[in-house]
This record gives C-alpha cells, structure tokens and sequence, in this order.
C-alpha cells in the first residue's frame, strides 16, 4: 500500500524495517475519493496528514473573482501536507484531480515518529523541503517562463517525479488533467493551453493527449523548459 | 465556488499559428460565459505576444456545442480596445 512511498523516500536514502513498519502503523484510514473532492479547506483546524496512495492531488488557492492557482501537483507516494503537521492550519486547500486513495495519518502518529525515529523524522523533514523547492520552480514558471516553457516545465517534472515511483512507461506516463486544471498550474487560460499544446505538439517535443503525455524529445523539450532536475534532489545522499 | 456544470462549450482557435481544435471544452453555465472565457483566453494570448513585440489581431474563436454547431465567433479584435491616439 506504501509501496510507492517507500520508493520515494528510497530514492534519497535508506529506509531501515523498524522505519518501514512505523509508517505502516501510522496510518489510521485509507480512504477512496472520487476526482474534484476538496479533501483539506484553508484555515480549518487540522489533526491528521494525507499521504497519497494513487491518483492525482493537488494544492490551490481561489482568488474571489474565480480565478484559481494550483500551486503543486501530488504524485502517489507524495504526502500532501506533511506540513500540517507543523502548522495545524493550511492557508491553501487539497483536492483531488482524479479519483484517489489516500492514507490518513494522524499527526499524534507523526509526534510519536519524530520521538522515536529521528533519521525517518529527518527523511521527512526533506521531503518538505523538497515541496518548498518545487514552489520556487514553479515561482520560476510563472514569474517569468513563457506559456511554452512552463508547460514543458511542467511536462519534464511531472515525468521525473512518475519515475521515481514507479508511473511512466518509457516516454510517456499518464497524466489525466483538464486543460482546464493545467491551465491552472501554469497560470494561463485553457484557451492559451491549447495553443501552447498545439505548438509543443507541432515542433515534435511532446504529445498531451487523453490523460496522456508522450515526449518525443526529452532534450528538446528540456532545453525549451530550461528544466535543470537539480530542483527535485532525485540522487542518493544519506541523512 | 464553481458553478454547477450546464453545457460544454468548446472553443476552438483560428489565428497566425493555424487552427487549434479544443479536444476537450469546457462545462459553463451558457453561450455568455462561453464568450466571457473566449475574450479571457483571447487576452491571455494577446498578452503573451504583446511580450514579444507583435501582435496578430486577425484570429477568431469559434465557439461550438457538442454537436459541432458553431455558435458564435469572436474575432480577436473584439476581445481587446485599441488606443493609438489620444
């Protein structure tokens, strides 16, 4: 069930049996959720993490006008707020993009792992740095990339973070995203997305089609993106 | 909050670069809301040539239901108010 986890925190350093079985133990509830659930709202009171066992989440603000940012995509594996632990409010909601299975680990469970696991605890502490670094990217992106360059932004960390658990099949991965909700990772309209779509498409870089993205050309579309993996910290380094 | 789902619209693009067929719409609530996400769309566009020093006001939206009927079509010179003078 945490296999994809595990692999994710594997990929960084080892994960000992005792570390692996009090994972297992922290989690209280596995839950199915259908696809464009809010599983966590901003600013309520918090008393568990979500770990993300299959689909698609994400982390959004709304603006009052309608408009909407994501600010992160959640890949399985991925806990989703690991950093409510800490602030026991989010000032930014979680939804699910497609159907999910999330795991609910109670943040008693996590106090009873930073008091009794320290090298898990300090794991964990890099997986949230690893979130603040993929915020400054997408700060990046949307700061100053143009519309083609975010997307194949995005397209490259999406594929690197899939294979890292496990979820692409050579070139192309699955990726069952709206236009709509891509626009709003990338902050453009879905309008500019299909036209940035079209262009990626038309210079033989990547193919997004039905739920899924097909790369033609890694370096290609890495060059156009500016995409240096350094941001994702995938090599091994013990803590 | 979002509006409850009511009609799909797509909203397919001519302009400079081709046509760009829309695979997928989007769910609104009707041709009005269709028309505002065209214009939103359009400016998005438009703004990202603007960045780049030229732009190309000769496209449309073609606005069209599941059944493929065109709707209605927005030229790009509706979606923005030009000053040149003044």
């Amino acid at each position: 069930m945490i296999e994809r986890h595990l692999l994710k925190l594997r990929a960084r350093d080892t994960v000992s049996p005792e570390e692996e079985q009090a994972i297992r133990d922290s989690i209280a509830e596995v839950r199915d959720l259908p696809a464009d659930t809010v599983i966590v709202h901003a600013g309520r009171l918090l008393s568990f993490s979500v770990l993300l066992l299959e689909g698609l989440l994400c982390r959004y603000k709304d603006l009052s006008d309608g408009q909407r940012q994501i600010t992160e995509l959640h890949v399985p594996g991925d806990f989703a707020d690991l950093h409510s632990f800490t602030l026991k409010r989010l000032d930014h909601n979680i939804m699910t993009i497609t159907p999910c299975r999330v795991a609910i680990v109670p943040h008693e469970k996590l106090e009873d792992i930073t008091e009794r696991f320290p090298h898990l605890t300090r794991l964990y502490w890099f997986t949230t740095n690893m979130d603040a670094a993929i915020h400054r990217e997408w700060e990046v992106s949307l700061g100053r990339r143009t519309a083609v360059s975010r997307i194949a932004a995005l397209f490259c960390e999406m594929k690197l973070r899939l294979e890292v658990v496990g979820l692409t099949e050579g070139p192309s991965y699955e990726f069952d995203i709206t236009q709509t909700d891509l626009a709003e990772c990338v902050g453009l309209t879905p309008i500019h997305v299909n036209r940035t779509l079209k262009e990626l498409r038309e210079r033989r870089l990547v193919q997004f089609r039905s739920g899924r993205v097909t790369i033609n050309d890694w370096d290609g579309l890495a060059t156009v993106a500016e995409f240096d993996p350094a941001y994702l910290y995938l090599g091994k380094l013990p803590l | 909050m979002r509006l409850a789902p009511m009609a799909r619209y797509y909203l397919h693009i001519r302009n400079g670069g081709g046509y760009s067929e829309d695979p997928e719409g989007q769910d609104l609530p009707d041709l009005g809301a269709a028309r505002s996400a065209a214009i939103d769309g359009v400016r998005s566009l438009l703004s990202e040539e603007a960045r780049q020093g030229q732009l190309d006001l000769s496209g449309s939206i073609e606005i069209a239901d599941g059944d493929g009927n065109i709707l209605l079509v927005l030229p790009f010179s509706e979606a923005v108010e030009l000053r040149q003078h003044g």
